[in-house]
């Protein structure tokens, strides 16, 4: 049986046992690694992609569940093939360190801009309590987003 | 040079991939044609291997290589060599390597693991530092005194991997002086857990006899030495290259499962890919050891530490590791903050069967200070003194001795604590203070070093104009080799930061390094690039005097060109003069090296110590407010303001960065991370939804004022700041609730269920029986010096 999947706007087709988690689906057979399988539990975010336009842990997400969707990867984010604005703040801001969050932040936060562009500092801290990062201590990246909302 | 140019907040150049999701860390690779390995890991905390039978597991499908022991003869480790790669007979932690397998796949690989033949009797266990040091307790290392002895000098026995002291001058003179209070504190903290976000990953492949290990460490010629130390080969047989890192923090500074993918890729003829699962990290982490610290000072009532003991039991987990190291930094943390009269120290690691612990960001020195701290608080309230007084009245100055006898240079921690004066009084009060909370504050210091030590560089001009960094160094996130070193090297030619290629860690291209760690990368490499790039520009400047028709001493190297002083667009492009080189005495290079002078401590005065003195102490001042609620323990930080000593700011920006980071490291330490271990002898939490790291909602913006201007042989005055930031955290947040509640706090983290026990003063006291009273009672080998016996 062979899955069909529309990720970044491509059609792909997976042999992949159905349950396979979707992540691993997108870093094995497709070599998107950008997606992070760091926790496996749902809690760290960074192996977030978007589902249908929704920030979606995909490593809890069996891949045939996936099916019929449009995923988004960090990968597709980018803008005429340059950085997205939350992107091009978070590189302003100098958040990044290890880099391993950004991934899963970038599709978090990507969304947060396009849905609630009146976010507060409050706001947004809140919204990323489903991404975890254990470099930054956050606040460059509140300030990245904050920056990114002012120059919308 | 003018090496102001060296000081800019060049951004990262690793950023934008990074955010792009197009950064290859070692997870994300895949080459052709790899197998996928599983390692086979112990599921009792001691015992024998009565058999262990493979045979089935070789038949199991996809199976390519299964190794074990048999394959591994050697043993490592720091100071003595007690640990083999596999368990060898004996098991002595639960999650200790029994066999790995490499397969087609890793759901064959993990099949086969459970088709493995394995029976352990089981054997007594120690699992605390209690059971370890009571009398008649199982030894966790039966034959210890048969292991190698790497490093001489430190005192061992029983259960006791590693013993090393401190004592001078006359402690019990001290405290018998009639004008003395003696004020005893003991402590007791667990074990951190590193969650570093990529786990630990390797690809290893075997190609013309030599092993190539594609690795996520930060210390490639360690792995390098180690894997050949473990597999019986030469060290020459093994290269260690190293991708980006996802994260460090201490747990990568040592060898981890990179021998077993070497072996199975020599066993099978293929590339062999392991990633340690989430599980797997969890468990085996080398975290940040638990310790248990009695501290006892006789203090006089204007303030004066007359004496000072102490004894700080390091739980090292069933092999030494880094923690044998790490009873060296005891003196340092515990005796480099306050001017002592008479001080003896005794820093013991011990074996437990549990998981080994390791290094984690400044190391040894988050527990001391937080026990230093608190210690400090409770003699200032037995001698009625204001405990900002009593630290002002007592921090090192400039001429006065650490514990080891080692005289600091410069007066940094009292000007530091007067900065801090000036922010405190700069805030806002908090608004949340009135809302029925309580409320507290706390000002903390502290004494962190930088891990100086060997360091090579290459510095390669191309003949366009830039310039190839060559180091063994890696980028864990700090952004050290991304933005400090580039800068250095940049600021000494005359070139943009960007015209620095750094080139990724690789041990067959540069010289040895002893790794990214210990606030060390920007002094020890730094110093060592900045000496290559000197190199390089002695030679350009010489070819350029010609083809300018100057002389050399009359040339500056600024933006690209080399000029004539004072006449600026004058001369040449560099890649012009680097292409003329090229052509006619052929590429231009410079090598670099560098090592740390050492520094003598006084002498007689300490035993088993691996630094007696520190080259470069750096210096650390928090300040925090909480609000404690009475009803649920749960402690919200208000405000947290650190001065940081940080010799000189190459780049603020980034500093800036790692301090918000510790510091939020810091605050999960202090407040919510705990590290359990069941009477199974399992680590009880085995991933994120039972340790719980700090999350954007817990956290403050640091208010940060970097301190410049301190001695320090670091290149252009830098000292380490990655590694200091969280050195201060648990001492300020525990001395804070204090303050806020009055009660006295010995143990850390401060969940809320713990400080709702404080609060109801339901917390039985700590006692620490193992810990004998006499100090000299705590020792394997009586220290001879100081005539305190
Ligand atoms: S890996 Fe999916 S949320 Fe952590
Ligand atoms: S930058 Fe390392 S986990 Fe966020």
């Amino acid at each position: 049986m062979s899955l069909s999947l529309t990720v970044n706007g491509d059609h792909l087709t997976s042999a992949a046992d159905p349950v396979t988690p979707l992540v691993d689906v997108l870093r094995e057979e497709s070599y998107l690694t950008g997606a992070k399988p760091v926790c496996r539990e749902g809690f760290c975010g960074a192996c977030m992609v978007l589902i249908d336009g929704n920030p979606t842990p995909s490593c809890l997400m069996p891949v045939a569940l996936a099916q019929g969707y449009d995923i988004r990867t960090v990968e597709g984010l980018a803008v005429n093939g340059g950085l997205n604005p939350i992107q091009a703040a978070l590189e302003a801001s100098d958040a990044v360190q290890c880099g391993m969050c950004f991934p899963g932040m970038v599709v978090s936060l990507t969304h947060l801009l396009t849905t609630c562009p009146e976010a507060t500092r409050d706001d947004i801290r809140a919204a990323l309590t489903g991404n975890i990062c254990r470099c930054t201590g956050y606040e460059r990246i509140i300030e990245a987003t904050l920056l990114a909302l002012a120059t919308k | 040079m003018s090496d102001a140019s060296a000081t800019m907040n060049f951004g990262r150049r690793d950023a934008a991939d990074k955010l792009r999701g197009r950064t290859r860390y070692t997870i994300d690779r895949y080459l052709p044609g790899m197998l996928h390995a599983a390692v086979l890991r112990a599921d009792v905390p001691s015992g024998r291997i009565a058999r262990l039978d493979i045979a089935k597991a070789a038949r199991m499908p996809g199976v390519r290589a299964i190794v074990t022991a048999a394959d591994a003869p050697g043993m490592v480790g720091i100071g003595i060599a007690d640990h083999p790669l596999f368990a060898r007979d004996v098991i002595r932690y639960d999650g200790e390597p029994i066999a790995a397998i490499a397969a087609d796949t890793l759901i064959q690989a993990r099949a086969a693991l459970a088709a493995i033949d394995v029976e352990i009797e089981p054997l007594p266990v120690v699992l605390t530092m209690a059971d370890a040091l009571a009398p008649d307790a199982p030894l966790v290392h039966p034959d210890w005194r048969n292991y190698e002895v790497l490093l001489e000098g430190g005192a061992r026995g029983g259960n006791v991997a590693w013993e090393a002291t401190v004592v001078r001058g006359d402690v019990d003179t001290a405290f018998a002086r009639p004008d003395v209070e003696i004020i005893e504190s003991s402590f007791r903290v667990g074990r951190q857990n590193h969650v570093a976000f990529e786990p630990r990953a390797v690809i290893a492949s075997y190609e013309d006899e030599r092993f190539h290990i594609e690795t996520s460490t930060q210390v490639p010629w360690s792995v390098r030495n180690a894997t050949a130390r473990l597999l019986a080969v030469p060290a020459s047989q093994v290269r260690v290259t190293v991708p980006p890192v996802g994260g460090g923090f201490g747990l990568k500074f040592d060898i981890a499962i990179e021998p077993f993918a070497a072996l199975l890729a020599r066993a099978s003829g293929r590339s062999v890919r392991l990633v340690n699962s989430r599980e797997e990290e969890m468990l085996t982490c080398l975290f940040r050891e638990n310790a248990e610290i009695r501290i006892r000072s006789a203090v006089t009532r204007d303030g004066e530490i007359a004496g000072r003991e102490a004894v700080v039991l390091m739980d090292c987990g069933a092999y030494g590791g880094e923690q044998i190291f790490l009873t060296t930094m005891t003196a340092h943390t515990l005796g480099g903050n306050y001017s002592l009269g008479a001080v003896r120290l005794v820093s013991r690691a011990v074996y437990t069967n549990t998981a080994p612990n390791g290094a984690f960001r400044a190391c040894n020195g988050v527990y001391n200070t937080f026990a230093l701290e608190r210690h400090t608080d409770e003699i200032a309230a037995r001698i009625g003194m204001d405990p900002l007084a009593f630290r002002r009245r007592n921090v090192l100055g400039d001429g006065d001795l650490g514990a080891t006898g080692q005289v600091f240079e410069g007066d940094v921690l009292g000007p530091m604590l007067d900065r801090m004066d000036t922010m405190r009084d700069a805030a806002a009060m908090p608004p949340e203070r009135a809302d029925g909370r309580l409320y507290g504050r706390a000002t903390a210091v502290g004494t962190w070093f930088v891990f100086v030590g060997p360091s090579a560089a290459t510095v390669n001009m191309n003949a366009d104009g830039t310039a190839t960094l060559v180091t063994s160094g890696v980028e864990i996130g700090s952004g050290s080799m991304m933005q400090a070193l580039p800068q250095i090297v940049a600021g000494a030619l005359g070139l943009s930061p960007n015209d620095v290629i750094v080139r990724a860690a690789d041990t067959d291209a540069a010289g040895y390094d002893v790794g990214v760690g210990g606030g060390r990368t920007t002094v020890s490499l730094g110093a060592a690039s900045l000496s290559a790039a000197q190199e390089v520009r002695t030679k350009l400047l010489k070819v350029a005097s010609e083809m300018i028709e100057a002389a050399p001493e009359d040339l500056v190297m600024r933006s690209g060109r080399i000029e004539i002083a004072g006449a600026p667009g004058s001369g040449r492009l560099i890649s012009e003069v680097a292409a003329r080189a090229q052509g006619q005495i052929g590429p231009i290079s410079g090598t670099g090296a560098f090592t740390g002078a050492g520094v003598p401590a006084m002498p007689g005065c300490v035993a088993g110590h691996f630094i007696d003195a520190i080259d470069i102490p750096v210096f650390a001042v928090h300040d925090c407010e909480v609000a404690v609620d009475t009803e649920t323990g749960h402690v919200e930080v208000l405000s947290y303001r650190v001065v940081q000593d940080v010799g000189r700011a190459l780049n603020p920006r980034a500093i800036c960065g790692q301090i918000q980071g510790g510091v939020v490291q810091g605050l999960g330490y202090a407040l919510h991370e705990e590290v359990t271990i069941g009477s199974n002898g399992r680590v009880c939490q085995n991933g994120f939804e039972t340790y719980r790291v700090p999350l954007a909602l817990d956290v403050v913006p640091v208010e940060i004022n970097l301190y410049e201007g301190a001695p320090s042989i670091g290149p252009l005055g830098t000292k380490g700041a990655g590694e200091v930031p969280i050195l201060n955290v648990a001492a300020a947040v525990a001395c804070a609730i204090a303050d806020a509640t009055g009660k006295p706090i010995r143990e850390l983290p401060l969940t809320p269920p713990r400080v709702l026990e404080l609060l109801l003063d339901q917390r039985s006291t700590l006692s620490l029986p193992h810990i004998a009273e006499a100090w000299t009672d705590n020792l394997v080998r009586p220290h001879s010096a100081g005539g305190s016996n």
